[in-house]
């Protein structure tokens, strides 16, 4: 970290570009005493021109380029872009790849908010809540590797459906590990969640109120931890949310103690919406074999889908050739970097790891 | 081309038809571009874009910002910037993503900013305005974002700049 | 290892070597020099090492920890009139109960902790160095910390950035000094032992704040100022905690007297209260995680630490965790009953045993504790733990007045 002194007290301290397990992104703060006066978030490290590239690359090769931005969440990051394609396409996609694209989506988000809760506990200074995350973050990896074929980025959702279909073996195994799972998310409210220093450092610690955070245009658990049910699955229902039943979890305090109570209940209701899944998925084809060179028709589409960190939506505009002529991609990690200034101005020093990781940032999702 | 599956139409719901109805009220100040299931656009120009932002967030009940795109069209020799807004109070509105689009010559980039009507675009805008060259009046701090800050080419997502070493796009 | 061009630097790069492994040599040379040769060079045959080489016999090797056992020879033989014998101060002061086995010891405690912590985290911990579940771990790692090239920084004050690892060896070598291990094994034994070993111990936050200091670095210096405030804080708590120990024990400030007053009913029992204060404290005093503030990387400052490299770093660490095995032994003396216990296992090992479960006390909370924060942790030390320090105090008067005790 560099410093200069700007003035009497004051002291300006440039924050990163590299946080142990959090990515590649940097912000300046002011400090005065104990107090932040003064944010600046700077972002950009790690911008790779993703949507310029797109222009130059059908709608199927963009897929791996696309998914590699957002690491821990590879199926929802492509998914938007798959629907947006098959509306451009005019195709359906048969009801077997929906259900097999919302169990894959589901499981990336146990994975990414268990690493969410890992680096969480790197930064509160807890060892032991970095390394039980990621130790049971392997075992449901392993699980999506029985379907996608690699450990992380599998290219799973592409337009025209999913990849490969699911073995036999999938099921027994999926619900052996959900019941182990549910056993240790006990273990984790009892001795994280509970423990009193925990609860000192996170409750009333960097309250985002509900007017704010909509006026913000925040997304994700830190829309929904501010007292505000929002969530792409109920509001826009696509694949079959809306034949499965979940909850959606919204608290009214709006501190980082209810993003963390909102990541730690929506895991939960990701394994009961896989468990409903693997009862009600079809027989039939996985997949609509599209050719490489296959053209979109004319025109707009936006698709939306609730990403681990929040809404993600891919706007894609095309003028009938193979390729796309415009893709926007909008990231739920850049929408919620507003917040970071209003979170940390007025706050203590110490908070900032707390506050920071505590809404999600993805420093290379954001910058695509 | 086509495939073995197509998509089904859908018919328009009420909270859709409603909205058209609204817009009459702007009369001339917003052309409808599309109204799809789900999806409405509307195209305002620059001279009236503030306002018709207003009317989106107080008559609309649009209040939650989405995303800003902006394409570069050389053959119209203009640019456009898409404002996308999502519904958070609105009733019934959750599953609609509303639109507000405004062409800009290519030669004079400039838009007023939304940012007084709706916070959340700053950032936003200032990744628009460095990918693309579109100077938002109003915006109180443009500098690069997401670029180096010695970006000394032309703004990257104009069709103009070609990545070095690939083919042109379209191709 | 730097790149060696010339002869000079050649010469140089001997010399710090030397230099470190003459500091080490006697820590660990001795103790094997005593146990292999002299002891039984010793008792058995005098010194005449021409016909001892087939008759040596080991269980002899026990009195090592029972000066007042030693055979009787011992007084008369040619080795302690030199001053070298295992009664002598200088072996007490180096070997047993002092240096070599205080550092052996505090190696012992860092495997120990990394393979608690492992244990406790789902992983296995060190593995590789020694056969058996890397119980060697530490000692590779010093080492390996033996050949890393000493960094110091061009504008920092070369003399008290040095001089800060020694006094630190320094203080922890003197805070073992008072501290006895049995009824009869020890350094120093004064009528002012408790009060010595407090004193000692308000020694450390300065020396902390000079290595933060003479790094000439404006976050070490603010990572010393944190720890300073940190230490100061929990010091007065420590002490109030230990007042009760004294009014039980009859006004005596030595600590054989201390620990002849638990016969009836060790003090854990009455004084639970400063027991709790107690152990809360020595965790601030050594920087342990819930209070690691000082150490913590993924926080503003940098740490008072970061400027030292290889050795300094290995031997200032070393000082901490000697620390805080002086602060369990402390424990033990004062409200574990020290080195009482049944009959057959002598006293010290009794000692040992109550040691190493207090060690494992201290060890634990890492595994289950967030860090906390600086201005929490102050408010903390200044209003609760004073105040129930107190509350001790006034119980230990009552059951002194009241002729309980």
């Amino acid at each position: 970290m560099i410093t200069q002194q700007v003035a009497e007290d004051k002291l300006t301290v440039s924050i990163g570009p590299q946080h142990p397990g959090a990515g590649h992104f940097r912000f300046t703060i002011t400090v005065e005493g104990d107090t932040i006066t003064d944010c600046v978030p700077d972002p950009g490290y790690v911008h790779r021109g993703a949507e310029k590239q797109t222009e130059y690359r059908n709608y199927l090769q963009s897929i791996p380029m696309l998914e590699r931005s957002s690491l821990t969440d590879v199926t929802n990051i492509i998914m938007p872009y798959s629907m947006a394609s098959e509306e451009l396409m005019g195709i359906e996609i048969p009801p077997r790849a929906k259900y097999l694209r919302m169990i894959m989506s589901e499981n990336q988000r146990i994975i990414s908010h268990l690493y969410w809760l890992g680096i969480q506990g790197i930064f509160l200074g807890h060892s032991t809540m970095f390394m039980w995350p990621l130790g049971d973050r392997d075992i449901f990896i392993d699980l999506g590797q029985m379907i996608g074929g690699a450990r992380i980025t599998y290219s799973y959702a592409i337009p025209g459906g999913v990849r490969n279909d699911m073995p036999e073996s999938f099921k027994p195994r999926a619900l052996k590990v959900f019941d182990y799972f549910e056993k240790r998310l006990k273990d984790y409210e009892r001795i994280f969640f509970s423990s009193p220093l925990f609860l000192k450092r996170t409750l009333g610690v960097g309250v985002l109120p509900r007017e704010d955070a909509i006026k913000l245009g925040v997304v994700g658990p830190v829309l929904r931890a501010s007292d505000v049910k929002s969530d792409v699955r109920i509001d826009e229902p696509y694949n079959f949310y809306e034949d499965v039943d979940f909850e959606v979890p919204s608290f009214k305090e709006c501190d980082t103690y209810a993003r963390c109570m909102v990541h730690l209940i929506e895991m939960r209701q990701s394994m009961r919406i896989i468990r409903q899944c693997l009862e009600k998925i079809p027989q039939g084809p996985v997949r609509v074999k599209l050719s490489p060179q296959q053209r979109a028709n004319a025109g707009e589409a936006y698709g939306r889908v609730e990403a681990s960190r929040g809404a993600m939506g891919f706007h894609i505009i095309s003028d009938g050739s193979t390729k796309p002529y415009r893709v926007k991609i909008s990231v739920p990690s850049f929408r919620n970097l507003i917040a970071l200034p209003k979170l940390l101005i007025g706050s203590h020093v110490a908070d900032m790891p707390a506050i920071y990781w505590s809404l999600d940032y993805w420093p290379v999702e954001a910058d695509r | 081309m086509s495939s073995s599956i197509t998509a089904p139409k859908q018919e328009l719901s009420p909270a859709e038809k409603a909205i058209v109805d609204s817009i009459g009220q702007l009369g001339d100040k917003a052309k409808i571009a599309y109204v799809r299931p789900k999806r409405v656009k509307i195209l305002a120009s620059r001279e009236n874009i503030v306002e018709v932002a207003g009317f989106v967030r107080d008559v609309l009940k649009f209040d939650h910002i989405a995303n800003v795109t902006g394409t570069d069209f050389p053959k119209d020799k203009a640019i456009e910037v898409d404002y996308h807004f999502e519904s958070i109070d609105g009733p019934g509105l959750r599953s609609l993503v509303f639109s507000l689009g405004c062409r800009v010559p290519t030669e004079d980039p400039v838009l007023p900013s939304l940012i007084e009507v709706f916070p959340a675009v700053n950032y936003h805008e200032r990744e628009t305005a460095e990918m693309l060259g579109v100077v938002f009046k109003g915006h109180p701090n443009l500098s690069r974002f997401l670029l180096p800050e010695d970006w000394d080419d032309i703004p990257p997502l104009l069709k103009a700049y070609r990545l070095p070493g690939r083919l042109e796009a379209g191709e | 290892m730097p790149e060696i061009v010339n002869f000079e630097q050649f010469v140089r790069r001997i010399l710090e070597i030397l230099f470190w492994v003459l500091i080490i040599l006697p820590m660990i040379a001795l103790p094997v020099f005593y146990l292999i040769y002299v002891l039984q060079v010793e008792i058995q045959c005098g010194f005449s090492l021409l016909n001892c080489s087939h008759q040596i016999d080991w269980s002899l090797a026990l009195y090592m920890f029972d000066p007042s056992k030693m055979n009787p020879l011992d007084p008369n033989s040619y080795i302690s009139q030199l001053g070298l014998g295992t009664n002598s101060v200088l072996f007490k002061v180096s070997t047993f109960p002092g240096l070599t086995f205080a550092a052996i010891l505090s190696s012992f405690v860092i495997w120990y902790e990394r393979k608690l912590l492992a244990k406790m985290q789902y992983r296995i911990g060190p593995l590789y160095a020694g056969r058996v579940e890397g119980w060697l771990q530490s000692f590779a790692d010093l080492f390996k910390l033996l050949f890393k090239e000493i960094v110091i920084p061009a504008r920092a004050d070369t003399l008290f950035f040095m001089a800060v690892p020694f006094a630190m060896m320094a203080l922890s070598g003197a805070l073992l000094a008072v501290i006895p291990v049995g009824p009869t094994t020890f350094i120093a034994s004064s009528a002012y032992s408790l009060l010595i070993a407090l004193a000692i111990l308000s020694f450390f936050p300065i020396v902390t704040l000079l290595a933060g200091w003479a790094s000439n670095n404006k976050f070490s210096f603010i990572g010393g100022i944190r720890a300073l405030y940190q230490m100061i804080s929990y010091e007065i708590p420590l002490i109030l905690s230990v007042v009760g120990i004294i009014i039980l024990s009859g006004g005596s400030l030595n600590f054989v007297d201390i620990v002849n007053s638990q016969s009836r009913i060790w003090f854990i029992g009455p004084m639970i209260l400063g027991a709790i204060v107690f152990y809360v404290t020595a965790m601030a005093e050594v920087e342990r995680i819930p209070f690691d503030i000082p150490e913590a990387d993924s926080e503003l400052v940098a740490g008072w630490l970061t400027e030292y490299t290889s050795m300094n770093f290995g031997v200032i660490n070393l000082a901490v965790y000697i620390k805080l095995y002086a602060l369990s032994s402390l424990f033990t003396l004062l409200f574990l009953g020290g080195w009482q216990g049944p009959a057959p296992v002598p006293g010290v090992v009794w000692f040992m045993i109550k040691t190493v479960i207090m060690l494992t006390i201290f060890i634990i909370p890492r595994g289950f504790n967030p860090r906390v924060r600086i201005d929490q942790l102050i408010s903390f030390g200044w209003v609760w733990l004073i105040g129930i320090a107190f509350a001790n105090i006034f119980i230990a008067v009552f059951l002194r007045a009241a002729g309980l005790l």
